[in-house]
């Protein structure tokens, strides 16, 4: 029992460090789509602009962010959000200019709420529904007879 | 009991899932319109053919009518234009145009070689008409009713059968109900 612990614990450290590596050793920065502005003045301003980029989806092509792609929609989107942080619009209000327009396919991290409730939930009950599985083949595994283990009533 | 209903009920789930995720004829990239049912966004901007002369839907209110989003550079444009051009003759509603991401000298070419279907034809400049209409292609064509709402929105190139299935009996719905 000890042993299995023990091969457990060696496991998940070198998952750790395999996925710790793996970060390090991943290029910094993918590349950005450029517009003719360069960065906004404000530092503060630009990580938003960049966060709230990078978390809305470029419908034209889907799989992208605003902030990765060039199609001119995206530019023409990254120009709103641009302005609208110029203008002292909080991430919110920008978020929901944009569902009100696009619907939540836009955000590629859709909020928690009873609509999305499933999104969120499902690898949470499929965890709990593992770990039920398994709780129940150890249990019927640990009821049979060790192998090794004379029969009762056989000697 | 639960042995068998459990990868049964699993089937089933998956079947309904691939029925849905599978079926050949389902856009994966046609999204629904957070729009419909809430007011259409208003737009005032200068005419295609005639920049002195704007045009604004809200002049429109109190008639049902069909906001086209195209542009010259929409090749699935040039293949709807044929059936804008048959509805148009049909006099059904007026046809607005919007105009977007495009240069005024093609279109007006284009209008003009191809036959114009369009009431009017708004030019979309800078592509902000068309994020308050939440278009992310073209074409794309939108119902809105007397009331000024929108009712229905359809993404792909036009066709009568589209026209006469999607279109015809939701205007005459929305003219019956009065709005």
């Amino acid at each position: 029992m000890k042993r299995a612990a023990a091969a457990l614990a060696a496991f998940g450290a070198a998952v750790l460090l395999g996925t710790a590596l793996a970060a390090a050793s991943a290029p910094a920065e993918p590349a950005r789509a450029l517009d003719d502005y360069g960065q906004l003045e404000d530092p503060a301003l630009q990580a938003r602009f960049e966060h709230i980029t990078e978390q809305l989806r470029c419908l034209v092509c889907q799989n992208e962010s605003i902030a990765d792609s060039n199609v001119e929609l995206a530019s023409d989107l990254r120009r709103q959000v641009r302005e609208m942080l110029l203008a002292g619009r909080s991430d919110d209000v920008i978020f929901k200019f944009m569902t009100d327009r696009y619907g939540e396919f836009v955000r590629f991290n859709p909020p928690l709420e009873a609509k999305t409730l499933l999104i969120w939930g499902a690898p949470f009950v499929m965890l709990l529904l593992g770990v039920l599985i398994v709780y129940r083949i150890v249990r019927q595994r640990s009821r049979l007879p060790l192998d090794d283990e004379p029969a009762p009533g056989s000697m | 009991m639960w042995k068998f209903m459990l990868p049964m009920g699993a089937f089933v789930a998956l079947a309904v899932l691939f029925a849905f995720g599978l079926n050949p004829n389902r856009d994966i990239h046609a999204l629904p319109s957070p729009l419909i049912g809430k007011p259409a966004p208003l737009f005032s901007l200068t005419d295609v053919m005639d920049p002195a002369r704007t045009v604004s839907n809200a002049a429109l209110k109190g008639q049902v009518y069909v906001l086209n989003v195209w542009g010259t550079w929409c090749v699935a444009c040039r293949q709807e234009h044929e059936a804008l051009l048959d509805i148009a003759r049909q006099n059904v509603l007026p046809i607005v145009g919007l105009d977007y991401m495009d240069q005024r000298e093609k279109a007006q070419q284009w209008l003009t070689q191809l036959g114009n279907p369009y009431a009017a034809v708004a030019f979309d400049t800078d592509g902000r008409t068309a994020i308050d209409w939440g278009v992310y292609g073209a074409p794309e064509t939108f119902l809105v009713d007397g009331q000024g709402r929108v009712i229905y929105k359809f993404i792909s190139p036009m066709t009568p059968e589209v026209w006469q299935h999607d279109f015809l009996p939701r205007i005459q719905a929305a003219r019956r109900s009065g709005a």
